[in-house]
């Protein structure tokens, strides 16, 4: 960080252009201010002289101080402007007062500017010659990109062309690219970054009946208690614990019981004030979520009053979950008779007539004192002597479920509903999330159509990965993500890759058309594949060395685009400089090449003509923001016009017409939310999980999570023979996939110029390792599923089984990284970052994803660590700290 | 060390069409002296040529002899400012990057969080050799390496105030980077 001594910052004059937008990071979406000015002008440091309307220096304690890493220089209509992006110190919501992370606070950073490390920023569209990328123009690429797809779909089918992209990057560009892949080619070879198939991240909530995003930030405020599970905000939602989380530690005394392998900072803060860490063993959660719900079960503390009213009882859990037989995201959940239970005796029956949910059982298992798992409980659910209860609210991340999906999902939302939890303020079960909520689907995904079959008529969404894996696919068009490096094995998958694409003997030998296409053609008929990438940079190493051809596309602050953060705040990013080069966004990209073959639906001007038609298909779901749409027609405006009006404040979705205005909605399955009488307003839509829970009788399912649908992976996976577990996930200073923060700020690359694993002080001492060594971290049985897409029942899906009937095989893998000994991670646990470019933790992570459910299980892998010598960090003042994270 | 003063009335005017770094830090520095952060911190030559710290007028802070190792002492930099001056001394035991004493170990810092100004001067880890965690929002820093963010989310190392031995008296001769608070540093026009 020693490079960043910059000592003075400018300030904007009276008369900056000042637009809002938000951060593009975690799902948190702080609001932030653009000030812009022409270079050659200057403000003052009184308020009166400059656009912040602010006295500097600020006081202490407050926001609105510039930081010279808050500046930039961009170009706006071709000419050199001052930039700053600074978080909004006068808003209310979310970073109240200006708060803001080591990321988004140095989102000027993001910009393009030739002079800084942005400056390799993708431009112009390439194809890749005799091995090199060569330019060539959009309207070639289209060309290529229409013709090679038509050719593959004609001769192999629409299930051979497949489609992997990012779920988040705004509304305008999911909506677009979604339309194009589902309702004009039709394909079942789908998935998002973060995912093999097209599966629900908490299927468990799904089945409970709760929306992953119903709770607002309030709730987490105003919990007496509040579950963590699977993450620390500090790290990776930064405002939602600065800002929420960490004030009712002070406030109101709130506790905080978080549940995570790995002791960060805001794990080490909550300990030390009334809260409490259970520090269990990777993947071991369905057990301590059963044995939390035992003891409240056998000291009768469960929420019986709510429980009688809001949860379904014997004769409504009948017809499926609930929800109708074969209404279940896929319809085999319902018939397989694992996961049901007959209403909440059912459910205590099961709990107590379970292994897995004795406490000594389970506190040997997941490595945790008896005693703390009963303060636990008794923190979550033990009323107040005066009789009252503990407001208790639940959220989780990727720690959690990414580790045991099913069971892990609906065994903590089931814990949840036996608190109370999950229709009130304070008292909400909710994801806290990962990336922001931009998600708008423009067509429906094809389940009936999947390849992975069962008995009966049940489908489960492809595991696209095992598709590409097995030959299946043609042409990829991959948007935004690095797909590779995001998936598991991912050292394994990069390799066929390049057994389908590089190492195919028909390669091109120039840019000509007709010779690309004569090329890819005679490709894909050897069982070839070609692939197309999008994206802002050119990543290792879907963009270094595998695909075909490369679109460069125009991000964040170069095009107007809306998207909703982790409460379903809807808000307008603005466009505040001109894009670089040809980059154009991904809603124009996907749109020419619609148009280039032959589809129609693709003649959009700009991206508000996009939002307004995503509106009308997004009137039935949590962002319903068709109202604002129709209101701003109504007015003479453009939606996105009427959206900028909502600042950094923005509104929360779903977007209702009240008394004739727009009006938010704070939280979802809300059983205190009083809808007028009168009924809706015209375009407002009241679906019944706006006041009830998500399920056709608007109560919530207590559900079973059998430990043995898991057990067997989970036993045969962890770690033997000296290796240790390898856990992975994004940090406070590193949280975007490396593309902006690390290799692209100066003092982020200071701070991490390698990746680096985490180990306990006990296993360093072991395997002789010291803070500062270079060390290998190696497996030479990382399980990938390489086959199986039928079944006849459940037990055909089961690790052993699938062992047995060779549907899997084991693959080698190492990364480097720089050791740092700290008591972070739990002893016999270590932590890397994910997706370092050069040493992503992927490549030891299992490709064998949940066959309940589709999900990965990302944070399970395991390997051997071993010195290999000293980093040149290791007695550097300059680079690289290894002092603790949780240091309080 | 040089006290040669470079007068630059307007650095908007002078600035090109695209400023880097190391053109910003020149013309911004105003009218105190910018030194190569190499000469004092001995760092690489990768960074000496970006990085640099601004000399401000010296100033006694403390005595070698009435220093002792993990006993922090405050003091106001570069000027006399009692809110966005204050600053801290500490005798870590360690050496550090940047430190002066026979053992280099003796650094000093601004003791205002580049977070959101909070103020870091009771939060020294003796254990750990950092400042912090600040109690506004918990950003620690490393002392022992320039300031470095070790956990937390400001946007700039901790600015680290330069330190030169005479005889048995250390002086603050300088600033490496900006303070909380204000576009320049205090004082500073």
């Amino acid at each position: 960080m020693i490079k960043n001594h910059t000592d003075s910052v400018p300030l904007p004059p009276k008369n900056a252009d000042v637009l809002t937008t938000c951060c593009d990071y975690c799902v948190v979406a702080c609001g932030y201010k653009i000030y812009r000015w022409p270079v050659g002008q200057k403000g003052g440091i009184k308020a009166k002289d400059n656009a912040l309307g602010i006295d500097l220096p600020v006081g202490l304690d407050q926001g609105g101080w510039v930081s010279p890493n808050m500046h930039n220089i961009i170009k706006h209509e071709g000419k050199p402007h001052h930039v700053i992006v600074a978080p909004d110190h006068e808003i209310e919501v979310v970073n109240k007062g200006g708060n803001h992370s080591i990321r988004g606070g140095a989102i000027a950073q993001k910009c393009f500017n030739v002079e800084k490390p942005t400056r390799d920023r993708l431009q112009y569209p390439q194809i890749r010659v005799n091995g090199k990328l060569e330019r060539i123009s959009w309207d070639d690429a289209f060309t290529i990109f229409a013709e090679t797809s038509q050719y593959v779909i004609k001769k192999y089918g629409t299930h051979s062309w497949a489609q992997k992209m990012f779920s988040y990057q705004y509304f305008e560009n999911t909506y677009a690219l979604t339309k194009f892949a589902f309702r004009n080619i039709g394909t079942i070879a789908f998935a998002f970054h973060d995912n093999p198939s097209n599966a629900p991240s908490t299927p468990g909530f799904r089945d409970v009946g709760i929306d992953n995003f119903s709770a607002s930030y309030e709730d987490w405020y105003l919990a007496d208690t509040l579950v963590i599970s699977g993450t620390d905000p500090f790290e990776t939602k930064t405002i939602l614990w600065n800002e929420w989380i960490m004030k009712a530690i002070a406030e109101h005394r709130q506790k905080v019981i978080f549940i995570n392998p790995r002791k960060t900072t805001g794990v080490a803060f909550a300990e030390e004030n009334g809260g409490l860490h259970l520090q269990l063993n990777p993947g071991t959660d369905t057990i301590l979520q059963m044995a939390l719900a035992r003891i409240i079960l056998e000291n009768g503390w469960q929420d019986s009053e709510w429980i009688k009213k809001y949860t379904n009882n014997k004769w409504e859990t009948d017809s499926g979950f609930g929800q109708g037989t074969r209404n279940t995201d896929w319809q085999w959940r319902t018939t397989w008779g694992q996961f049901q239970t007959k209403g909440f005796e059912d459910y205590k029956k099961w709990i107590l007539s379970q292994k897995e949910s004795e406490l000594n059982y389970a506190a040997e298992v997941c490595g945790v004192d008896a005693e703390d798992i009963e303060w636990a409980a008794e923190m979550m659910a033990k009323p107040n002597p005066d009789g009252s209860r503990p407001k208790t609210s639940f959220g989780v991340e990727k720690g959690n479920y990414w580790s045991n999906n099913y069971t892990n999902t609906s065994s903590f939302a089931s814990l949840g509903i036996l608190c109370g939890a999950g229709n009130r303020p304070g008292q909400m079960i909710s994801r806290f999330g990962g990336h922001q909520r931009g998600g708008m689907k423009g067509g429906k995904y094809p389940v009936t159509e999947s390849p992975e079959k069962f008995g009966g008529r049940r489908r489960k969404p492809l595991d696209l990965d095992r598709w590409v894996q097995a030959g299946k696919v043609r042409f990829a068009y991959v948007v935004g993500t690095t797909w590779t490096a995001a998936m598991c094995g991912s050292g394994e998958l990069a390799e066929v890759f390049r057994n389908h694409i590089t190492r195919n003997p028909n390669q091109l030998e120039s840019t000509n058309v007709q010779h690309v296409l004569e090329v890819f053609k005679k490709r894909v008929d050897s069982g070839g594949m070609v692939m197309v990438d999008q994206d802002i940079y050119l990543r290792n190493n879907i963009g270094t060395e595998i695909a075909d051809i490369i679109l460069p596309a125009a991000t964040w602050g170069e095009c107007d685009f809306t998207r909703a953060n982790g409460e379903r705040r809807i808000r307008l990013y603005s466009k505040f400089y001109d894009p670089p080069g040809e980059t154009k966004p991904d809603w124009w990209i996907v749109a020419g090449i619609a148009r280039r073959m032959g589809f129609s639906g693709y003649d959009w001007q700009d991206s508000n003509d996009v939002f307004e038609e995503a509106g009308r298909f997004g009137r039935g779901g949590i962002l319903n923001y068709q109202p604002l749409v129709k209101l701003a027609k109504k007015q003479g405006k453009r939606g996105h016009e009427l959206l900028r009006e909502f600042g950094t404040t923005g509104i929360q979705g779903p977007i209702r017409m009240q008394g004739g205005k727009l009006v938010g909605t704070k939280r979802l399955h809300d059983s205190t939310l009083k809808l007028p009488e009168t009924g809706p307003e015209k375009e407002t839509v009241w679906r019944q999980w706006l006041t009830k829970f998500k399920t056709h009788t608007g109560k919530a399912n207590f559900m079973k999570s059998p430990w043995y649908l898991f057990g067997d992976f989970y036993d045969h996976i962890k770690p033997r023979d000296g290796e240790i577990w390898i856990l992975n996930g994004r940090i406070n200073e590193i949280w975007q996939s490396c593309f902006d923060d690390v290799e692209r700020r100066d003092f982020i690359k200071n701070r991490f110029p390698e990746n680096f694993i985490e180990i306990h002080p006990k296993d360093a001492e072991k395997l002789g390792v010291e803070s500062g060594d270079y060390v290998s971290v190696a497996s030479d049985r990382v399980p990938v599923q390489i086959s199986g897409f039928y079944g006849r029942d459940i037990d055909d899906l089961l690790f052993k089984n699938l062992l047995k009937d060779g549907h899997i095989k084991f693959v080698s893998a190492k990364v480097k990284a720089v050791a740092m000994v700290m008591d972070v991670p739990k002893e016999g646990t270590s932590f890397m970052y994910f997706l370092n470019p050069e040493n992503p933790a992927n490549v030891l992570t299992p490709r064998v994803p949940d066959p309940i459910s589709g999900n990965y299980r990302f944070k399970l892998g395991v390997g051997k660590i071993k010195k290999i010598g000293e980093s040149p960090y290791k007695h550097s003042f300059q680079q690289m700290t290894f002092k603790s994270r949780a240091i309080i | 060390m040089k006290e040669e003063m470079i007068k630059v009335e307007n650095m908007e005017t002078r600035l090109p069409t695209c400023v880097n770094r190391r053109q910003f830090l020149f013309y911004s520095a105003g009218a105190v002296s910018t030194v190569a952060l190499s000469s004092i911190f001995g760092v690489s030559a990768a960074f000496a040529s970006s990085a640099k710290y601004a000399e401000y007028p010296h100033k006694k802070i403390v005595s070698l002899s009435e220093l002792q190792t993990d006993t922090p002492v405050d003091f106001l930099y570069p000027n006399d400012d009692s809110t966005y001056g204050q600053c801290f001394l500490v005798k870590l035991g360690e050496k550090a990057g940047g430190g002066v004493g026979s053992n280099n170990d003796i650094v000093a810092f601004s003791s205002l969080c580049t977070h959101m100004g909070g103020l870091l001067s009771r939060s020294y880890k003796p254990a750990h050799k950092v400042a912090g965690p600040c109690p506004s929002h918990l950003t620690t820093f490393d002392l022992t390496r320039h300031g470095m963010v070790v956990a937390g989310h400001a946007l700039e190392s901790l600015p680290q105030i330069v330190l030169k031995i005479e005889k048995n008296d250390i002086y603050a001769t300088g600033v490496a980077g900006l303070i909380f608070g204000g576009v320049k540093n205090p004082g500073i026009k």
